[in-house]
């Protein structure tokens, strides 16, 4: 028992945290300029279950097709992208129950089939929207 | 003009707040940052005027097409066969799994449609075509 007796000097514990901010702001600053922001963005659509295919009438549908060379055929009438939603609106003026259904040649780029889809999609009306290909060889999907 | 003799007042400004401050801030970036898990393919993705924020980054799982018509899912080279297989197995972990579709501008719409069809085989229905948002001018 060495300290009976013995005045303890009582030291002052200090933790030094001046330079405690330092650090933080150094990780944030690693944190910061590391950090990409995964943006992600884009369109969404819900697809159908297979099987469950609604079969619907012909007249019933908003037919627009992609040819190969990126050209857009609203019904049979070549349209240009911006002509697309005032057409699709008045289409479901008439009736709004109708399927707006975007026909792609399967050797179409992509970027016109998006380029329709965006331009089908500004409709806020136009809720059902179907997606569906054209084989090279046994025409029609 | 007589000048008063001025009393200085004693200027500090208070730093001991400054690390919870700091502390707060790299918690807030260390819990929003959602580490990228692939490289993926490099693509040039098209760009749509309605082009939406998807808010849940974690439950992304994306998709890669080149425009060589190269498929990519977790940085592996793969068919649309493999796409169904691959999904089938995120949706049973994580049954609210979003596919994004990363396809470049340039590629032919029969490889989409092929991995669209693989989705749809595999029940992942809710899937997003990564777009971009228009350049101005």
């Amino acid at each position: 028992m060495p300290i009976i007796g013995k005045r303890e000097r009582v030291e002052e514990v200090e933790i030094p945290t001046a330079s405690m901010a330092d650090i933080a702001f150094l990780l944030i600053i690693f944190f910061m300029t590391t950090t990409v922001f995964a943006r992600d963005k884009g369109l969404k659509l819900v697809l159908p279950e297979k099987g469950q295919e609604v079969k619907v009438a012909s007249k019933k549908l908003i037919k627009i097709a992609v040819n190969p060379a990126g050209e857009i055929y609203f019904g049979d009438e070549l349209v240009q992208p911006n002509q697309i939603p005032e057409r699709v609106k008045r289409k479901l003026q008439e009736d709004p129950k109708m399927v707006v259904l975007i026909r792609t040649h399967e050797n179409a780029p992509y970027e016109r089939m998006i380029e329709v889809l965006d331009q089908v999609k500004s409709v806020p009306e136009a809720k059902r929207i179907s997606l569906s290909i054209i084989r090279a060889e046994t025409q029609g999907g | 003009m007589r000048i008063k003799a001025k009393r200085k007042p004693k200027a500090t400004i208070p730093t001991a707040s400054m690390s919870d401050i700091a502390f707060l801030l790299i918690i807030f970036f260390m819990l929003t940052t959602v580490f990228r898990k692939e490289t993926g393919l490099k693509v040039v993705l098209p760009q749509a005027r309605m082009t939406e924020r998807i808010r849940k980054s974690r439950d992304i799982a994306n998709i890669y097409i080149d425009k060589d018509e190269r498929i990519s899912v977790d940085d592996k080279l793969v068919t649309p066969e493999h796409v169904k297989m691959a999904f089938k197995i995120k949706l049973k972990e994580n049954p609210s799994v979003l596919a994004q579709l990363k396809a470049d501008k340039r590629v032919r719409y029969g490889v989409v449609n092929d991995v669209l069809d693989a989705l749809r085989d595999a029940r992942a229905f809710r899937i997003i075509f990564a777009t971009e948002y228009p350049r101005k001018g």
